[in-house]
């Protein structure tokens, strides 16, 4: 039973392989002369099969049944293998790019803290934009959080052609001293002031 | 929680004040003595209309907020004594918009709030009288209710 059972085994499937070996023996055995028979005989199945121990496999494929299965699960494998790395691919690249993300992110509140100690000397005093409204609308102007509003109220008088003195400044409806800043009465961007003629 | 509820609408309410509001109006929560904010209570000041007899008076008018604003509204009191035929006598405002049973809605502002009481000033509600005084010489005596209102506007003088 073992013996019978190794032998068929043989038959079929090395039935094809069996044979180029065989053939590939014979030509070195039998040197030139055979060479020469051989080519003129068995020119393309010597050839094929000298050449195609590689090759012949997948050109003949469509005959040899035994290998297409096995090539064919190779392949389906190669392209899963192919798939799971593209997949693993992409995971790695959105890993990467929120990882890129979260250091630049990093980065700029790093380098926004760090940037302001550096560049305080130029740059130090923190301006904010301070609307101005009168009866007619707004005016905007940025101002230093810790200049005098005296500089402001200057400006906008200029600007709107009327005498300082006729004019006053309130905040929340209290008048606004000249030498109070936007810092001591603790104004925020685009706060209002309003500006009303003096009754008197 | 509706005390959060309330105030945390009270602190949307006076960052979109600071940014943009009619001239003229001051809209604040007031401030304790010991310097810190009282969200509930605001302290603000309407300016009468141009060109009505209300006209050169800053009136001073606080809001009273409770836990339950927005769903209830504030209540909003002039200085007790107030000459106004919608306005009780202990200076609380009468008007719809105000009334939890009636024009009230969550959605209302503080904005809102106080132009609604500005036009009120003009423009009073005989179906809805909230003092005598007022509402009589209003009905009856149009020239005296002129001269009471310009004079009150004299007492409310513009802060500057």
């Amino acid at each position: 039973m073992e013996g019978d059972g190794t032998v068929p085994e043989f038959i079929d499937e090395p039935s094809v392989i069996d044979d180029p070996v065989n053939e590939v023996e014979t030509e070195v055995k039998h040197g030139g002369v055979v060479q020469i028979l051989d080519c003129d005989d068995k020119e393309k199945e010597e050839e094929e099969e000298d050449w195609l121990p590689p090759p012949p496999k997948i050109t003949v494929d469509p005959q040899k049944h035994c290998e297409d299965p096995t090539i064919k699960a190779l392949r389906l494998q190669k392209q899963e293998l192919m798939l799971f790395a593209q997949s693993a691919q992409e995971v790695l690249r959105t890993v990467e790019e929120s990882v890129r993300r979260d250091l630049e992110a990093t980065k700029q509140s790093s380098s926004e803290s760090l940037p302001e100690n550096p560049s305080k000397p130029a740059s130090e005093r923190p301006k904010i934009v301070i609307s101005i409204q009168d009866k007619t609308g707004l005016k905007q102007f940025r101002v230093y959080m810790d200049d005098k509003f005296e500089r402001l109220f200057k400006m906008y008088a200029e600007k709107v052609k009327l005498d300082l003195q006729s004019l006053a400044f309130c905040f929340d409806g209290d008048k606004i001293s000249p030498t109070a800043t936007p810092e001591s009465l603790g104004m925020e961007d685009n706060d209002i002031i309003e500006v009303h003629a003096k009754s008197n | 929680m509706s005390g959060g509820i309330a105030r945390g609408r009270l602190a949307e309410e006076r960052k979109a004040w600071r940014k943009n509001h009619p001239h003229g109006f001051v809209a604040k929560p007031e401030t304790l003595p010991d310097g810190s904010v009282n969200l509930m209570v605001w302290q603000c000041t309407i300016p009468g209309k141009a060109g009505t007899d209300w006209e050169g008076g800053y009136y001073p008018l606080a809001l009273h907020f409770s836990e339950d604003y927005p769903s209830k509204p504030p209540k909003c009191k002039f200085p007790a004594g107030f000459f106004h035929p919608n306005v009780y006598p202990s200076g609380t405002v009468c008007l719809s918009i105000l009334n939890e049973d009636s024009g009230w809605r969550p959605a209302i502002t503080v904005k809102q709030i106080l132009v609604g009481i500005q036009d009120l000033l003009d423009q009073p509600n005989p179906a809805d009288p909230a003092q005598t005084e007022g509402y009589h010489l209003f009905i009856q005596d149009s020239v005296e209710y002129k001269k009471r209102v310009r004079q009150q506007a004299k007492q409310y003088p513009p802060l500057v």
